[in-house]
């Protein structure tokens, strides 16, 4: 298949299909907590079968056919004819990551490549297997499958519903030594299906003769030919547009057929078909050649064609039953047979018309109205069964209603049994996916809510000019008024623009669920995969933060869970022996806390032990023996996020390559997160990571040290303090000083970035010193002075300069200077 | 030439191709009465199977081709 250019309907059909795709695994998994769900089965139902119908305005019959199968085994789940079952929802899922992964393809290439036809295949045959229909019908052909029960009589326990009632009807037309044949093969173990194949109507063009590909069916017992639609007047007929279908019987695989319907695959509907219903078709035969009944005649119309002519009934009765005797009776009885004749004739009945001028002359000469009344009440009655059977005869009907007729004195028709097909009627032709239920919302590419974020970025920093503005305007002109008027306006912009970025912010905001709704899966998945029972607690799930900081949040919140079901819960023997309950406990919570989104993953599994942690810290070499001896229970459970740790002893594909909790800590902390461990050894691990709302704009505090300024972030910044040099002490080449019965190690910033020159103390000899902390680390910065605090939006260093690891990006100041921002973690 | 057209006939030889399908139906048009003779088809497209379907063309005689006229018959006839 050639690629396909990225057009803009398969752009929105691939957004379409991975919203969809995440609410069928949402579904699947929700329906595996409530397996009867029929809510929840409709709705998964309609996201695959809207997923399938999207799929099929391409050329994916890889996809379509996958989507189909699956399609079919939930309408199967939904009819009741097969149960919901984890190795049902198992391949279902795995169906619904291989259109996934499909869809990725189709995003990167343009097409789905030709070799996936196998796994397609493969995925749609698995599916299938999970169908009851696909037993073979003879019970000595049966497979020893999963199924118990006979097939027979699990089809006898299947209630004739839609799609058997039409397939048999379908059937029905297959001639008697054909179906002999067929019901031969079937016997012999053969599946058979019925195809449906209505070729596009430009396939003449496409080179396509469907009359051949028909005839060539692989297993083909018997077919026929008909129009799709009604074949339109010769002297309009278009030669060059196919407007035939093909009804096919065949006893082929249908591995086979797919496999032939492989480039047409869009145009043809296969279905499974059971011996069981060609066997019954010789019952249906018999009783459909008895003539049509006169009121049967009804149940052509559709739904709402019922319930207008319901209204037409009823309305004619109220006229008939009228007490007054004015002088058109005569005329109003006429017309009133008239109207009844008329719609005896739409409904092909034959009778009516003589049946009814019969009653009319009774009405007319007698005076006597019961005959007209009968006739509308056994049509009314049969308009009201709707499809089913109709039993009453023309004759039978009158008689039996004639004295209905006259003791029901009522003129007004009674409303309920009336209403009810009425209200059917509304409801059938509107299309449950026509009315779609979810949060109505734009979707805009990210690059333009980045392109606003950047454009709002430069507004803040141009209002923070207004104000050196303003002082110019003041000391350098001396124009005191304009000064202020500058600064009046100053604080309106401002007001706005911290508004606007707000908004925007609001914009880049998410919820956490985008992360946590893959938990279940992935909970799911795993525990299974280590025989573990876990329930799995998401709390918060609406917690927003920016998107940027979601989306980085989601590797390491994997890793975290990977690692507790892998390491923390135990299997559900050991957790018995332990006095606790068999299935273990892992919640993920998030919460808002001021302007800091904390998560905690906690499980309530064996915990950790530090002394392992130690020792093994200590075999791998991250910390020394000084260390080891001296290192609290607290520090050494938070040394499972140094490189290289591996606490698992086994090396397994979930994890233990001591690359994970490493891993998660620096993804962390690249986006100003912190991550903390609390373990108590026996009752559970809690892990709490802390990120900030956005990162978009970052609080600094301004120090100046040797006339340069440079921002330090204030999740750093710990306190501001000014000691007397006197206070200062040097501990070999180290300077400390005792703060607050603590002691602080002090370092010169300006020996930190190599600036050849020292601390400039004030006037009173007092040095200032900026506390600032990383991790668990304090260190006391020697500055020469502090300034404002201010938001700046940082943009990262490039090119030559994102070497430089002592900063950690820039940022531009009001007065169109440039603000280098610290990186305290690299520098301390 | 695949068919065969007579004053009131259109007589059907071995293979019916697409490229037919437009004439018939021009000379299907101008008779409406005409009759058709398959018994020498083999192969006919689908295009002008339509083409006889759509016309409710009589048919003089069947295709002696078995499988093909198990196919024909019930098309054409049910719209004599």
């Amino acid at each position: 298949m050639s690629p396909l250019p990225m057009n803009p309907l398969l752009e929105q059909f691939l957004s379409e299909a991975r919203d969809l795709l995440e609410v069928t695994g949402r579904k699947l998994l929700e329906l595996e907590d409530a397996p009867g769900d029929q809510a929840i089965l409709n709705e998964l139902f309609r996201s695959v079968h809207t997923l399938k119908g999207n799929s099929g305005l391409f050329t994916f019959p890889e996809m379509t056919r996958v989507l189909h199968a699956g399609e079919d085994l939930l309408g199967m789940v939904r009819s009741g004819h097969t149960t919901y079952s984890r190795e049902l929802a198992d391949s279902l899922l795995e169906a619904m990551d291989f259109v996934g992964m499909l869809c990725g393809e189709i995003e990167d290439t343009g097409g789905i490549d030709a070799s996936r036809s196998v796994a397609a295949q493969h995925m749609a045959e698995a599916l299938r297997r999970q169908m009851p229909s696909q037993i073979p019908c003879d019970a000595a052909a049966v497979p020893s499958g999963s199924s118990a029960i006979s097939p027979i009589a699990a089809i006898a326990q299947i209630p004739i519903e839609d799609s058997s009632a039409f397939m048999r009807s379908l059937l029905s037309a297959i001639p008697e030594a054909a179906r002999m044949a067929a019901l031969r093969q079937s016997r012999q173990g053969d599946q058979l299906h019925w195809i449906v194949y209505k070729p596009q109507r430009e396939c003449f063009f496409h080179g396509d003769d469907p009359l051949n590909t028909a005839r060539q069916t692989p297993g083909l017992l018997w077919g026929r030919i008909l129009p799709s639609e009604p074949l339109p007047p010769l002297a309009e007929l278009d030669t060059y547009s196919c407007v035939l279908a093909f009804h096919l019987l065949t006893a082929a695989p249908r591995e086979e057929l797919a496999e032939y319907c492989r480039y047409f695959s869009d145009q043809v509907e296969i279905t499974a078909v059971s011996a069981q219903w060609l066997a019954d078709e010789q019952r249906d035969d018999s009783t459909s050649t008895e003539a049509p009944m006169a009121g049967e005649s009804f149940c052509q119309f559709s739904v709402d064609d019922r319930a207008v002519l319901e209204r037409i009934l009823a309305t004619q009765r109220q006229i008939l039953l009228l007490d007054d005797r004015p002088a058109w009776h005569a005329g109003r009885l006429k017309a009133v047979a008239a109207v009844l004749a008329n719609l005896g004739q739409a409904a092909g009945d034959l009778s009516a018309r003589s049946d009814i001028q019969a009653a009319l002359n009774e009405a007319l000469s007698t005076g006597r109205i019961a005959l007209l009344v009968a006739w509308i009440d056994s049509h009314d009655s049969n308009i009201a069964e709707a499809c089913f059977p109709c039993h009453p005869g023309s004759g039978d009907g009158i008689a039996a209603t004639h004295a209905e007729g006259r003791a029901d004195a009522s003129p007004v028709p009674e409303s309920g049994p009336t209403n009810a097909p009425a209200e059917d009627g509304i409801n059938f032709g509107r299309r449950a996916e026509d009315n779609p239920n979810g949060p109505k919302s734009l979707k805009v590419d990210q690059a333009k809510v980045d392109r606003l974020m950047n454009l709002i970025g430069e507004l803040v920093v141009s209002k923070n000019a207004l104000p050196y503005l303003a002082e110019r305007a003041e000391s350098q002109y001396g124009v005191r008024e304009l000064s202020r008027a500058i600064k009046g306006q100053y604080s309106i912009v401002n007001r706005i623009a911290d508004e606007m970025q707000d908004a925007i912010m609001q914009v880049r905001m998410m919820a956490v669920s985008f992360v946590f709704q893959r938990f279940p899966r992935l909970v799911r998945d795993i525990s299974r995969k280590l025989g573990k029972e876990v329930q799995l607690v998401l709390e918060g799930e609406q917690t927003e933060a920016d998107k940027n900081i979601i989306e980085s949040l989601a590797d390491p919140l994997i890793h975290i869970v990977r690692n507790s079901l892998d390491h923390g819960l135990e299997p559900p023997e050991v957790r018995l022996a332990a006095g606790k309950p068999a299935i273990g406990k892992l919640t993920i919570r998030a919460a808002q806390e001021a302007d800091r989104v904390t998560i905690e993953i906690v499980d309530d599994g064996k915990g950790i032990d530090p002394a392992e942690i130690k020792q093994k810290a200590y075999e791998k070499g991250i910390i020394d023996e000084a260390t080891l001896e001296r290192i609290g229970d607290r520090e050494a459970i938070n040394l499972i996020f140094a490189a290289g740790l591996s606490t698992a002893s086994v090396v397994s594909d979930l994890s233990g390559r001591g690359v994970g909790m490493d891993v998660v800590r620096s993804a962390v902390e690249k986006i100003n997160g912190t991550v903390l461990l609390e373990s108590i050894l026996g009752q559970g691990t809690t892990i709490r990571i802390s990120l900030p709302l956005s990162m978009a704009v970052t609080q600094v505090m301004i120090v100046e040290s040797d006339q340069q300024f440079f921002g330090v972030p204030m999740d750093h910044v710990v306190e501001t303090v000014r000691i007397p040099r006197s206070a200062i002490r040097r501990i070999k080449h180290s300077q400390t000083a005792v703060l607050r019965g603590r002691i602080v190690p002090l370092k010169s910033l300006n020996a930190l970035l190599g600036i050849a020159a020292i601390p400039r103390a004030n006037s009173d000899d007092e040095l200032a010193v900026l506390l600032v902390q990383a991790g668990n680390t304090e260190l006391g910065l020697l500055v020469d002075g502090f300034q404002e605090t201010i938001g700046v939006i940082q943009k990262p260093l490039n090119g030559f300069l994102s070497g430089l690891s002592a900063y950690s990006g820039s940022a531009l100041m009001g007065d169109g200077s440039v603000l280098m921002i610290l990186n305290i973690r690299e520098l301390i | 030439m695949p068919i065969e057209y007579k004053k009131n006939r259109a007589v059907f030889r071995n293979e019916v191709s697409v490229e037919e399908a437009e004439t018939l139906l021009e000379w299907l048009q101008d008779k409406p009465a005409a009759k058709v003779d398959l018994s020498a088809l083999s192969y006919i497209h689908t295009a002008g199977l339509q083409v006889l379907m759509a016309a409710k063309t009589g048919i003089a005689s069947w295709p002696k081709d078995a499988e093909l006229r198990a196919w024909l018959e019930p098309a054409l006839k049910s719209k004599t």
